[in-house]
This record gives structure tokens, sequence and C-alpha cells, in this order.
């Protein structure tokens, strides 16, 4: 139990320290060594490939050159083939980052045939193929002509998939509209702009801008300050997940901003609020995860909406023993530099009072070298305890405003731990009745000293003990308790109370004599004293007390099992063994043997006798009917016995019975007719 | 003591012996066959003394198939010896007859069990 | 009731055969009356199928159905070597070699026969009119054995009394398929052709005797007492100086053959050799070569002095080699001593005192004067009677009689049960009663006017009156004396006749299974929990669910509801059925370790709280303290007693309470109100109002419970997930 409960105290206190980190750092390396575990490996599709040469592109991770060759194969032959638009479209996106060598002609010939699918492509999807195709084929090869001459009437048949709350639908036949469709959309829209042959009406571009305003009025959001959009319908196709959907709108959207001449006019802190998503997610297990986290990310570090910049701390506790400083550090989601600025604090407040600042306004000095902003001096009225900082970043150039969003005021938990002094311990044993003191011992509990005690149920026991902060406040930690265990392993938790500064627990055992079963016999008393910013936390051994209970009443409560130890229960069991029967004692063989030829000799010994004693066949029927009846008997009866002998060797039960059975009638036919006559004979003989 | 018992028991067994002489043929044949099923059933209880009742079974289908053929032989001569007035009726081909079946029954059990 | 049946006979047929011979005549009302007496015999037992359905009965019938169907479906190869895994699990049971084959051989041998003729019934069908067939056909032997003790007459009474006999009867209705109703017939088979033996001396009768012996084995564990009765009887015989060759003959080739064919059922195996209980029969065996050998030696020997001599020798090494024999054979534990059941028929305190098991069933208690009167009516006060006839005409054959007669009674006496046993001696002793006086009051009647009787008069004595001189001096008030005597006694067959009837309609004929009870307007109610609880089992569990009950619905579980049970009603392991008993006494935390250690998935109790059924497991509860606490000393009887009383009131003892049997029972009782103007709570069974009436489970929820609440099924909860 001792054992869970330090764990229990170990669980709390990280889990306590993990829960500060409310904002996530950048993509550090973290990230590349799972990109090329995740995506090391072959890959199924071209879709696949271009994820995982993408991502390696962006973290800037070299290409193994195979993959390049045989990627680049398979492009190839993509192009060169009359594949779908689907499978084009990611050949193409491959051969934008690896440059494979395609001949001018079969560009010329994509754009051709992509051209006229953009014309008769019905869904959204197959447009956004198409015209994302055209795009990447105009990037690639300069001289093939990929402009578009009815952009105004695809962009239309694009927008009049759009729905008031600025979602898309995926098709005209198709009522239900989709976030997702909505990134797709816009994308597809800004290739449609990017490859007018003439201007597009700035009137439609407004439109469409007012949509993604919509589009944002429906993002969801989490309490720290977290965005993201979510798929609302269920029923679709291909239900995506809030990463993908997030991940599509965020490309649609800087990619419409890319090309559109005026600004798409987004509060920067949802656009921060997305960076903080993709970051919070942490490093996902899965390619497709990894790919759109990871992309997304790279879409925002660099885009015209508005650049996020991220605030983290490398670590939120600050120990007062240990007299540390206070770093924060700004990046970009990427983790590249910030621009030149300066991180304030605006305040600072203890957790659990808002109200009452501990201090405002202080700048933090940056550090050149190391690229961090370090509080210098960290102020002296700052106890242990879990306060708040309000963070607050201010751009040098005030022109920056527009290109970056800093999010305004940064709420950040800070733990401040401390060394809590323990004093004034001490363990008393007193009788009920007069209150007066039997044993009385001081105990430090910094040490390892143990005591020894002995009461009966008519006495108390009293454990007290203080606590104080470095500065000379009462702490009150979150576990202080008490432990008392018997030696059947049978235990007692109590909780230790406080009054004002001191702790202090009376056990009257008269009271508890129940809860201990009337067990008599030795007690070990333990303590545990354990916060999360207390640096001390103990859990140890006070020695024990000899206690002694009254006799077990008739209708007291049974002492209950003790709890197993699950690994005990759960865990493998001992392996079974078998026992054999052992084969019996056979005898030697010659022994045997021996007593088979053994038996023999009464047998030969009865012969003797018949031969002594002068047996014939005197008696045998003479007349030809009965002697064959004679010697038809005999034969049924070495029959039999032939049949007996076959049994013991080979035949079972039921076959014998039945020829034992025709072979019983057909004796005793014979025999009777034989027997008969030699009644019949030795009749007449008697009777002449 | 031990002279007077060893000649009575002479005594006794030349009686005996002189009485036996008497018997019918056919009953010496008899008494011949029954002497020969429990020389052999003797045989196989000094085997299993000797080197342990393993096969039990096989044991016992043995030892009862000499007890059971001797049994059967002295009900026999019971039945046909024309001394015993009881079996007056009984004519001996009937008493054959039986002693016949009987055996059958007899080792055809003596198979099943000999395993 | 044959009595009565005959002047109508008689009269019925009379005309007919009146052109016959008096012989001819005799031999035909004879037959005709045997062909009636068998057809009663049959149709008497079937008021439970009328009543009911065509269906088995109790407890240990069910798991002779279940073995029978397996040996129909599966042949005898598969059955002979069955391995059952739904019965005692963990353990398992091999079915084969634990059980007496005969009757399930019998019933599957009748199938497929009356497959073969075309006739297709179902099994069950089959089974549940064996033991009245079987019933049918042991009046025959009744007759036979009776004709071979005394004469035909009395064989035809023996027929009718044993056709309708309540002892009888109790084991033998239909749907009553258990090993007693081929066993009894089997048992009288094989006295009758013993005797018969021993009356001729032929080795065929003998033969005979052997197989009626083999038959025996293979249907019932009762063959131990033909196997020590006959050498008793031989015992007798020898000390009586009845000693004959014909006994010689009859005994030896009985027994050698007998105890050979007996080692072929692998339950019985070699216990005829071995085991303390069949060591009489040996012994005789040889005494009686001894007794022969001497008698031959005598025989040859004219001089008396030289025999007595070598009688001397003989007698001493005999007794010698046998004492030798025996006592080595049980030092070695090579004969193994006496079972306790053996022990408790000879003492009925026994089992009592040392295997709480035996002495838990209802059956092997000792015998009450007002059983013996239920059973036998009539029949008892005519017992001592026949036995005077008897000793008045003794013979090998009445000596026979005799003793089976008393020894049986003796063992009635001890155990219900074995009433059975007892039902064909005194039916036999009593028809020899009742034929002796009736044919003795007849001749008195007839002496001085035949013609007045004649049409009424049983053609049995008339038969049979010539061989006899006529004894009676003809005093003037004989005749009317005479006739007053027989009216008496035709009033007291008819009363039999009527007691038996009765007592196989009201107390025979429920099978057990479903329960019929009065209602308060005197209709009939048919409480049918047992069968729904059973196929609620089958359809609502996973198949290879496990079931821990009472080890009496063991069988019924696995036959009706096909499911696993930890113990049944083949009681072959003290411990496992203590383990049961154990977890049922235990508190529930206890018991659900046990449980879980049995892998138990549901447990089901039987209560009769509700319906005022009163063998329900709170009744039988102290037995399984006294058996679970014979293996498991924690377990004390005292703790479930207050001041020696079993209560389950308010003032039950505390363990008694809270321990997993009351709260399986009980549980949600509390809430209920089973009788107007009683508080709820209120157990019809006991007739008090329950002591704890908030009951929580926390290892296991009830599943299932029947409309009359009769039986309840808790499931087992999985362990929990944290700890």
């Amino acid at each position: 139990m001792a054992r869970y409960l330090g764990g229990l105290l170990a669980l709390l206190f990280s889990a306590s320290i993990c829960g500060a980190v409310t904002i996530p750092g950048p993509i550090s390396d973290a990230h590349r060594s799972v990109a090329s575990e995740l995506f090391g490996g072959s890959f199924s599709s071209l879709e696949e490939a271009y994820e995982a040469i993408r991502v390696f592109e962006i973290l800037g991770i070299g290409n193994k050159p195979d993959v390049s060759a045989t990627t680049c194969k398979q492009v190839v032959e993509n192009l060169g083939s009359s594949s779908p638009v689907k499978d084009l479209f990611y050949a193409l996106k491959v051969n934008g980052i690896l440059k494979c060598k395609v001949n001018a002609d079969v560009f010329k010939d994509i754009a051709v045939r992509v051209k006229a699918t953009v014309n008769d492509a019905s869904t959204l999807v197959d447009m956004y193929h198409s015209i994302a195709s055209l795009v990447l084929i105009k990037d690639q090869a300069s001289d093939v002509d990929v402009l578009l001459a009815d952009a105004d009437g695809i962009f239309h048949s694009i927008k009049a998939l759009s729905q008031s709350d600025g979602r898309w639908r995926y098709s005209s036949d198709n009522p239900e509209s989709s976030t997702f469709a909505a990134g797709l959309a816009l994308e597809a829209l800004a290739g449609v702009i990017s490859l007018a042959s003439s201007e597009i009406d700035q009137s439609r571009v407004n439109t469409v801008k007012n949509d993604i305003l919509k589009l944002f009025d429906s993002i969801e959001k989490y309490d720290d300050g977290t965005f993201y959009f979510d798929e609302k319908f269920v029923g679709g196709r291909e239900h995506q997940a809030s990463l993908s959907t997030t991940s599509s709108v965020v490309r649609g959207v800087t990619t419409f901003a890319s090309v559109i001449s005026g600004k798409v006019n987004l509060p920067g802190n949802k656009v921060l609020g997305l960076a903080k998503f993709f970051l919070g997610i942490g490093i996902p297990g899965d390619a497709k995860d990894f790919f759109n986290q990871v992309e997304s990310l790279a879409l925002l570090e660099n885009n015209r909406v508005s650049i996020p910049l991220v605030l983290s701390l490398p670590e939120t506790v600050y120990s007062l023993s240990k007299k540390d400083q206070l770093k924060v550090r700004v990046n970009t989601v990427l983790g590249s530099a910030a621009p030149p600025l300066t991180v304030k604090i605006v305040r600072a407040f203890r957790s659990d009072a808002k109200d009452s600042a501990i201090f405002e306004s202080k700048e933090l000095q940056y550090d050149e070298s190391n690229g961090i902003h370090v509080l210098e001096v960290f102020p002296d009225n700052v106890d242990v305890g879990t306060y708040v900082f309000v963070f607050e970043i201010v751009l040098h150039d005030s022109a920056g405003e527009n290109v970056f969003a800093t999010g305004g005021q940064i709420h950040v938990p800070i733990y401040v731990t401390g060394i809590i002094k323990v004093s004034n311990a001490e363990i008393v044993v007193l009788d009920s009745d007069l209150g007066s003191v039997e044993t009385q011992k001081k105990l430090d509990l910094a040490g390892n000293v143990v005591v020894e005690l002995s009461a009966n149920h008519l006495q108390k026991l009293r454990f007290s003990f203080q606590l104080t902060t470095p500065h000379g406040h009462p702490f009150k930690p979150h576990q202080a308790f008490l432990n008392l265990k018997h030696e059947t392993n049978h235990e007692h938790v109590f909780v230790v109370g406080n009054t004002g500064k001191k702790f202090e627990i009376i056990l009257d055992f008269l009271g508890l004599v129940e809860k201990f079963y009337y067990l008599s016999g030795r007690y070990d008393i333990e303590l545990t004293v354990g916060d999360a910013v207390m640096e001390n936390s103990f859990l140890r051994p006070l020695g024990h007390v000899d206690l002694e209970l009254p006799e077990t009443p008739e209708k007291a409560v049974r002492l209950p099992p003790l709890p197993l130890d699950p690994y005990s229960r759960y865990g493998p069991k001992a392996e079974i063994a078998h026992i054999f029967r052992a084969p019996e004692k056979r005898p030697p063989q010659n022994l045997s043997l021996t007593f088979l030829s053994l038996t023999l000799l009464p047998f030969i010994g009865f012969l003797v006798g018949l031969l002594r004693l002068g047996v014939n066949f005197k008696n045998f029927p003479s007349s030809a009917a009965p002697a064959t009846y004679a010697i038809l008997f005999h034969l049924g009866i070495a029959a039999v016995l032939l049949l007996y002998v076959l049994f013991w060797l080979k035949l079972d039960l039921f076959t014998t019975l039945k020829t034992v059975g025709l072979l019983g009638v057909f004796l005793m036919f014979v025999g009777h007719r034989i027997l008969s006559h030699l009644a019949s004979t030795s009749s007449k003989l008697k009777s002449a | 003591m031990a002279r007077s018992s060893s000649k009575d028991a002479q005594d006794l067994f030349r009686a005996l012996w002189s009485a036996y002489a008497a018997t019918p043929t056919n009953l010496k044949i008899i008494d011949l066959y029954v002497m020969f099923a429990v020389f052999t059933a003797l045989i196989q209880v000094v085997y299993i003394a000797l080197v342990g009742s393993f096969p039990f079974n096989s044991f016992l289908s043995g030892v009862l198939s000499c007890v059971g053929t001797a049994v059967l032989a002295v009900c026999l001569r019971i039945q046909v010896n024309k001394e015993n007035k009881e079996f007056k009726d009984l004519a001996p081909e009937r008493a054959f007859a039986d002693f016949v079946l009987c055996n059958l029954v007899l080792h055809l059990v003596i198979m099943n069990f000999l395993g | 009731m044959a009595q009565d049946l005959k002047p109508s006979i008689s009269s019925f047929s009379l005309p007919k055969t009146l052109k016959l011979k008096t012989k001819q005549q005799e031999l035909l009302i004879r037959v005709a009356t045997l062909a009636l007496i068998y057809v009663l015999a049959f149709i008497t037992r079937l008021f439970s199928v009328l009543r009911y359905e065509s269906m088995i009965h109790e407890f240990d019938p069910y798991f002779n159905y279940r073995t029978t169907l397996f040996l129909t479906r599966n042949g005898f190869a598969e059955f002979w070597n069955w391995f059952d895994s739904e019965s005692w699990y963990p353990l398992g049971r091999i079915i084969g070699g634990t059980l007496y084959p005969g009757l399930m051989l019998t019933a599957a041998a009748i199938h497929s026969l009356l497959r073969f003729l075309r006739l297709f019934v179902h099994i069950r069908e089959v089974c549940v009119l064996t033991a009245p067939f079987f019933a049918s056909n042991t009046t025959l032997v009744a007759y036979f054995f009776a004709k071979e003790v005394w004469d035909s007459g009395a064989g035809i009474v023996a027929a009718a009394l044993i056709a309708i006999c309540p002892g009888y009867i109790s084991r033998s209705v239909a749907g009553s398929y258990d090993n007693e109703g081929v066993a009894i017939f089997a048992l009288l088979l094989t006295f009758y052709l013993f005797v018969k033996a021993v009356n001729t001396g032929s080795l065929a009768w003998a033969l005979g005797s052997a197989f009626g012996y083999f038959y025996m084995v293979s249907a019932w564990g009762g063959y131990v007492f033909i196997i020590n009765l006959v050498p008793l009887y031989v015992l007798v015989l020898l000390v009586t100086g009845r000693y004959s060759l014909r006994l010689y003959v009859a005994y030896n080739c009985m027994y050698v053959l007998g105890m050979l064919l007996a080692m072929q059922i692998r339950f019985v195996g070699f216990q005829h050799v071995q085991s303390g209980e069949h060591m009489a029969s040996m012994g005789v065996f040889f005494l009686l070569q001894v007794f022969f050998f001497l008698d031959w030696v005598r025989h040859l020997l004219s001089d008396t002095k030289l025999f007595q001599s070598f009688l001397k020798i003989t007698v001493t090494s005999a007794v010698a080699v046998g004492a030798v024999a025996l006592g080595v054979g049980m030092a070695s534990g090579y004969i193994s001593p006496w079972t306790g059941r053996f022990y408790s028929l000879l003492d009925p305190t026994y089992a009592k005192d040392h295997i709480p098991i035996i002495a838990s069933v209802s059956e092997h208690q000792p015998t009450a004067w007002s059983s013996f009167m239920f059973d036998f009516h009539i029949l008892l006060f005519l017992f001592p009677s026949g036995l005077y006839f008897c000793f008045k005409r003794l013979s090998d054959a009445t000596i026979f009689l005799v003793m089976y007669g008393l020894t049986s009674m003796y063992f009635a006496g001890v155990m219900v049960r074995l009433i059975l046993v007892a039902t064909p001696a005194v039916c036999l002793i009593s028809a020899i009663a009742v034929s002796a006086t009736i044919k003795n009051l007849t001749r008195v009647v007839r002496a001085k006017s035949p013609a007045v009787q004649s049409g009424s008069t049983k053609g049995t004595s008339t038969a049979k009156s010539s061989s006899k001189g006529v004894v009676d001096n003809s005093q003037p008030f004989q005749r009317n004396g005479a006739i007053v005597l027989l009216l008496g006694a035709f009033y007291l067959l008819s009363r039999y006749a009527i007691h038996c009837t009765w007592v196989t309609s009201e107390a025979y004929s429920s099978p057990s299974i479903v329960l019929a009870a009065r209602g308060a307007h005197g209709q009939r109610v048919i409480f049918d929990d047992y069968r729904e609880a059973y196929f609620w089992l089958r359809q609502n569990t996973p198949p290879d669910a496990k079931v821990m009950s009472w080890w009496d619905y063991g069988y019924q579980i696995t036959a009706m509801g096909n499911r696993t049970v930890i113990v049944d009603n083949n009681t072959w392991n003290n411990t496992h059925i203590a383990t049961v008993g154990r977890a049922m006494s235990s508190y529930e935390d206890e018991a659900y370790e046990i449980m879980r250690s049995l892998d138990v998935d549901y447990v089901l109790v039987v209560f009769g709280g509700v319906t005022g059924y009163s063998s329900d497991d709170i009744n039988k509860f102290l037995w399984m303290v006294r058996i679970g606490g014979g293996v498991f000393p924690v377990i004390k009887e005292p703790d479930y007693l207050v001041n020696g009383e079993y209560r389950v009131d308010k003032g039950a003892a505390p363990k008694m309470l809270n321990c997993l049997m009351y709260k399986l029972s009980y549980y949600r009782f509390g809430e209920l109100t089973t009788e107007y103007g009683k508080p709820p709570g209120y157990d019809r069974a006991r007739g008090v109002e329950i002591g704890n009436k908030d009951i929580k489970l926390e290892y296991l929820e009830e599943a299932f419970t029947t409309q009359n609440w009769i039986v309840r099924i808790y499931k087992v909860k999985p362990p929990k997930n944290r700890w």
C-alpha cells in the first residue's frame, strides 16, 4: 500500500507538471526522428510517396537516393499512361519536389487531357484534382499552355457549391455540406484564379473572402485558446477527422490568400489557435496525420494571412532553492527565429487568488546568444505555490502587427517549488480518561529515527508536526497521511488534519477497535507528506506501536480478506508438472516362458494319464448317420473354440456373439441328434 | 506320535487308493481332467506369487478358466456317477450337453476378459 | 385384485370351455389370469403419464435418460468409453466405467427392436415405459418362482400381489427410469433360476441363474445382496445338514460363471475377488469344495476311524490355509475392507456418524412403521403366516424364500429404499399364506357340497385339491365358519387392491419435477418451475457455462439444461461436494473466491418460500453445512444454529443470515407478500418471517427467477477491473 501511495504521489506530481505546459513548443528534432521512422518504408501509392517526400522537404531531411529513383520511375509511368486524374495529381506533386526527368510533350498531353476533364467534371473532388494538376503543370513546365479560357465559368460552377455558412458541398446532387470540401474548394478557386487567362471579377473574389470569414465563424475551440475545424456531417462517404479537416481548410485558405491581390482579414488569435491545435497534437503515430500536421504548419509558417508566433517555456517550474532564471522562447511554428520583439510579464498572481497580483509589468531581457528571453531577477515576495504569469509579446516593428499573430496576453501557470521545513514533530501516548501523558517522544522527521510505543485500547495516540515554507508561512500539503499497518498486512490510513499552524491527529483506540477488527499486536506507523511544490516530499516509517485491543466479541465484523497481490492473481501461474503413470513392472521374459512351458506339464500328464487308463474310441457310433453327426458335433465345438481364439486375437465382441449364435444353433441341432442317439442306445442296453 | 500319525496317513492313503481303484474308467478320465485343470491353476498361482499380478485380468481369467473347468468337470462327474441317487432322472447325455454349454459360455467370457 | 377378477373371468369363459377337460380348463384360466395380471401390472403404473405427461421423473432417471440418449446416438463403443466433461467440472467423469449399464442397454435394445419392427418411437417413450414393462415381466417371474416353491395357485396369487404392491410400484411407475426398475426383475429372476437349479441340480439352470446375476450386476448395485444371500443360504443348508450334490452343482456353477460375467462390467471390475463384501461367497465356495471332498472321501472309506483322523488333518489344514489367506489379503490391502455403505446397512447408525452424504438422502433413513404399512398393507400381516406355512412344509426352496424374506425385511427396516428389495419376498410369502389358507378353507367348504361354490371357487385350488387328502372332521359350524373366513379374506384382499390403487394414484405417481398442489378452491395447481429454469439455462446461457448447485439437481441440469455442473447425484467425490457445500455456507466474498476457483458462471438454488415447497435448499442446508464441515473444519455446524435450533427468522444465527445460501434464497424476498395477512417476507415453507430482508449481493447478480420462485439462478460477476 505504501508503495502505491508513493507511486500515486509521483504520478500526481508528474501529472501536475505535465499539465503546466499549456503552450506547446514548436516542431523539434523529435519530429524529425519520428518522421524518418514513419515514412521509412516503401510506399504503396504515389499519394503516400508524396506525403513522405513533402514531409522530408519541410523538415529538411534528405531523401534517400533510391527512394527518389524508384518514385521517379513510378511518376514517369503514371504520367505516360492514361491514369485517372487523382493519380496524375499526385504524380505531378511528387514531380514538383523531386524534379524527375519528364518529357515536355508528356506535360502537353496531360494538360490537354486535364483541361478536358475540368470542363466536364461534376464533383468538387474531380475539379480540385484537375485544376490543381494544371497549376502544377504550370509550375513545372512553363511552355505548356494551361490557361483556362472559361475561368469565370469554372469559378462560378465551383462557387455554386458553396453554402451560406461558408461550407461546401461535394457535388450539386449531394445536399450535405462539408468543411473538408470547403478547403478543397478554396484551393481549387485559388488555382482557377492563377490559371485564369483574364482577370477574375474582384467582386467574386470578395464573396469568397466573405465565405472564408463565415467559415471561420463556425470554428471550434478549446478553453486554452486552441481553434480547429470539425466535420459536422457524419453520414458522408468518407468521414474526415478534425485534423484532416482543419488541415484542408488551412491549405485552402493560405493558397487562396496567396493568389489574390488583397488580404484576407482573419483574427490573429484564431490563426494562432490553429497553430496551437497542430502543435498540441504532439507527434502523431499515423503517417497521414503526421503529413497533415507538418504540411499545415509549414503553410502557417509562411502565409499571407498572418504568421503565428509561439511563446514557449523550457521549464514551467521555478525552484526557490536552486534560484534558476525563468526563460521564455518565442518562435515560429517550425521553430525558426521570430522578428525582433520584447516579452513582457504583464502581471503574475497566485492561481487561487486571481485578483491580487504579486507583481506587475516586468520586461524580460533578450539573450542574443541563445535566442531566449530571461527574467533576470525573480521577485522576492514569491513563496512556494502555483502561480499564473501573464506574458505579452511586443513587436519592435509595429508594421509587423499585420503580418504576425502574437495572441495578445498569454497565461502560463508556473510552479514555484521550495524546501518545506518540518518541525516540532511529536508523538504522544495519552490516557483516555485523565488525559495524562504516558509516553512522549520527540521526532526529527528529517532523520531516520524511529520510535517504539505501546498502548492499549483505553489510551490515545497523538501525533503532531508543523510545516513552514522558506518564507516562514505555514504550509498545507496535498497529502498528509498517517498509515498504521498490522503484522497481518491489514492497513489503516488516517488523514492528518491541520489546525492553524499545526498538523495533529489523535487516534482514540477505543473508538477504533471496530475499525481495527480487534487485531492486537504490532502496528507499523508510516507518515506520508507530499505536495507538487514541495521539493522534499517524503514517505517514512515512524516506528511501531504495540496495541493491546480487547478480545473479539461474538458479533464483531469479520476480518476482510486481504487484497491479493494483483501480480500473483492475474500474473502467470506456475507451470503444471504432469504426473504420468509409471508403467507396471514386467517380469523377465525368460521366467514367463519357463512358466508357459510349465503349464504344459499338467497337460502332458493328462495325456499320459489317459494312455495309462487305456482310453479308446470304442463308444464312437459305428453306423453312418450318427457318426456324421458325432463328427459334425466335434467339428462344431472345434469351430467355436477357434472362433474364441480369433476373438482373442482380432474380432470384437459383437461379431463374435453373432457368429457364436449361428454356430450355437448348428451345435444344438447336431448335439441333440448325437446325444439322443447315444441315450437311446444306452437305454436299450439298460433294458436289455 | 509323529510316527503313529505318519503310519495312520499311510494307512489312510492305501485305503483311499484301493477304494478309488474301483471307480469306473469314465469317471477316472474326468478325475484326471480335473487334476490337470487344478495343477495348471496352481502353476499360474505360483507364477503370480513370484512376479506380481500386474495384468490382473489376465491372471484372473487364466486361473478362473482352470478353476471353472475343474468345477464344471466335477459337476459333470457328479451327475454321471451312477451311485448318486439324486441324479437318477438326469440322463448322462443331458449332463454332458449342459457341461458343453457351460464350458462354451465360460470360455467366451474368459476370452473377453483375457485382454 | 386377482381374486376379484377371477370369478368374473371364470364365469365369462365358462361357456366356451365347457367341452374342455378339467385340466385344460384350469390351464386356460391360469394363462388368461396371468395375461390379465401382466396387463394390469403395466397399466396401473401409467397414472403419472395420464395425469401429467410422458416424462422422466425425479433426479437419477435424468442421468439414465441422458446416457441412454447418448448410447442410442453414438453407439455402444462411444458409450463405453464416454468421458463426460459436463459434470463434475473441472474433474469430469468417466461415465462408461462408473455406471451400471444394464438399464441403458436394455432401453436401447428395446428401442432398436422397435425400430427394427418399424415402430418409430422416441427413445424417451421407451425410457418412460421401461419400468412398467419390467414390472409386468416381474409378475411372470413371481408366478414361476412361487410355483417352484409352492404351487401354481400360490404363483397366481404372488403374481397378482406383486403386480400392484405399492412397495414395488413406488420405483417402477412410468417415467421412473431408474436402475431399480429392471433390477428387481433381474433379482427375482436370479433367485428363481437359482432355486430351480438347486431343485434340479442342473448345470443349465445354474447357467441361467449366472446370466440372471450378470444382468442384475449390470443393472444395479444391489447385486451385493444376491452375492451375500446365496452363500448364506448355502451355509445354512450345510449347517442344517441339508447339503446335497444338487446344491453343490448349482452354487459352484452359478458362482464361478456369475463372478466371471460380473467382472465384465467395468464398474464392478475386480471387486468380486478384492472387496470384503464379496469375500463371503468366495469363502463358501472353498468351503463347499472342502465339504465335497470330505464327503467323497467318506464315501470311499468305509472305516470311520480312518476318516475321523483324515477329517482332522484336512479341516485343520483347510482352516489354517483359509485364515492365512484372509489375513495376508487383509494385511496387504489386497482385500479392501467393507465400504461405508455396506457398514451402514449392517449398522443403521453408522452413516449418521460417519458419512453425512449417505445420511443426507431421505431414502437412506431408517424406515418408519407407517411406511411399512403404507407399502405393504395387509401383506405385513400375511407375511408371518406365510412364514408359518413355509416352515410347515420345509424344503430347500422354502428355506431360501424364508431367508430371502427375513434378511430383506431387516434391510428394509434399515433403509427406506430397501423396502423395494423386500417387496418380492413379502409378496411371495404372503401369496403362500393366502393360497394355502384359501385352499384349506375351500376344501372345507367343498367337502360338504361342492356345487355351491363351483362358480366362484378358484380354479387353482381345484387343480390341486385332488392331490391332498381331505382332513376336516366336518363339524356343522365349520363350513359356515369357513365361508365367513373366506369372505373375510376376500374382503381383505379387495381392501388391499383399493389401497394399492389409491397409493399409486396419490403418492407414487408424481414426477417431482413438476409439482402439483391444491389451490385455494380445491383446483389443481401445477408448478412447472424446474423445467422453466432448465430451459432458461439451455437457451440463455453460453454453452460452456458452468452451473453450481447442490448435487441433487446436477443430473437434471446436465440432462435438461445441457450445461456443465460442478457436482451431481453421482456422489463419487465427497471433497468436491464438500467444496460446494462450503461455498454455499460461506459469506459471499469467501464463496466468491471458491466459485472463481471452480470457474462457476451461474449458481442455481431451489427455494420454496413462496409456494410452501418444503424440500428446498434452505431445508437441505444443514446437510450442506455438515458435508462441507466434514472436509473443511472452518465450517462449523453450531455457527448456523441458535441453541441447537435451526431458524431463519430474526433469531437466526448471524452467520446463517449472511451465508450465501441464505442470501441467494431470500434475495428480494423481503419485498414480497406471499400470504394475505402476513408481513412481507413471510416464508411459507417454514412459516416464519425471514430475519434478513435487506439483502445486497456484491459478487453475484440475479439472472433468472422462475414464476413461482422455486428455482432462482444467479450469475457470478466477473472480477472487478481494479483492485
